[in-house]
């Protein structure tokens, strides 16, 4: 749920998906949901030149189990926050998992 | 925080992703899948070990087939980010930095 | 993780896979992941997805050192 969480304050800004299969395609952030699949608008392909058959999409919807990295941008990221917040759901994580 | 029901505030390393928790707002080196490595600022992650690093620099160590001998050369590619989340299933282990 | 309530104590008990794991907490362990690399420290925990932390870890690929850890936390699942 944090990074669902996160991720939903990030909806538009410019972030860089890169996949597991090695394309980056930067693009706006449109939505995301609890699997972490992602929505991106006004795409380009970083190498077009390697990965040519995107150059005529605009949007993509990328499936969360294919993202190796998101790259961010700095500014848009609380740093304490998100520490206090990864705390909090640890000690949930941990709580649940002493009574299961 | 950890208070009331842990007990575990006294023995703060008690389960593996203990040992990451502790790690936050430190730095640390991450091996991920696919002959990968990061060293960057730990801000957050979840049970999936999915994680939110800044100040990151990335290597890849790639390998060259030579075609005309049989020798195949590893390159270290480098690469920076100022802010990086990283999928929880491309991790193999996480280490702070001393 | 809980296990069948054959023994008294469920989670301690040696028998099952992870009553053994808790058992031989703080012994020196080698742990090899499906790739290959083998991990050789002092165990210091581990959890139901078998995550394990190590410490004092020495990284061993094709046999040969690579690499220290002071601690170092492993995936459990992605071996």
């Amino acid at each position: 749920m944090l990074f669902f969480s996160f991720f939903k304050t990030l909806v538009n800004h410019e972030v860089t998906v890169e996949l597991k299969n090695d394309i980056s395609i930067r693009g706006t952030l449109k939505s995301v949901d609890q699997y972490l699949n992602i929505k991106l608008d006004d795409i380009t392909v970083v190498d077009e030149l390697k990965y040519p058959h995107l150059s005529s999409v605009k949007n993509v919807f990328i499936r969360g189990s294919v993202v190796r990295y998101v790259h961010l941008p700095a500014a848009a990221v609380d740093t304490p926050l998100l520490e206090d917040a990864t705390r909090r759901e640890a000690s949930q994580a941990s709580a649940k998992a002493k009574q299961g | 925080m950890a208070e009331a029901e842990e007990a575990g505030g006294a023995n703060p390393v008690n389960e593996p992703l203990d040992l990451v928790r502790l790690s936050l707002n430190e730095v640390v080196f991450v091996k991920l899948r696919g002959d990968r490595e990061l060293k960057g600022r730990l801000h957050a992650y979840d049970s999936h070990c999915n994680l939110v690093l800044g100040e990151v620099e990335e290597t890849v160590y790639v390998v060259d087939e030579e075609e005309d001998n049989d020798e195949d050369n590893v390159r270290t590619v480098k690469k920076q980010s100022e802010m990086l989340f990283v999928r929880g299933d491309s991790v193999v282990l996480i280490s702070p930095q001393q | 993780m809980s296990a069948p309530a054959a023994a008294s104590n469920g989670a301690a008990d040696a028998r099952d896979p992870s009553g053994f794991l808790s058992e031989i907490i703080g012994a020196p362990v080698t742990v090899k992941l499906n790739s290959g690399v083998v991990y050789k420290g002092e165990l210091q925990s581990v959890d139901g997805y078998m995550n394990i932390a190590l410490e004092q870890t020495k990284e061993y690929v094709d046999g040969k050192m690579r690499r220290n850890y002071g601690d170092a936390f492993v995936r459990g699942n992605n071996g």
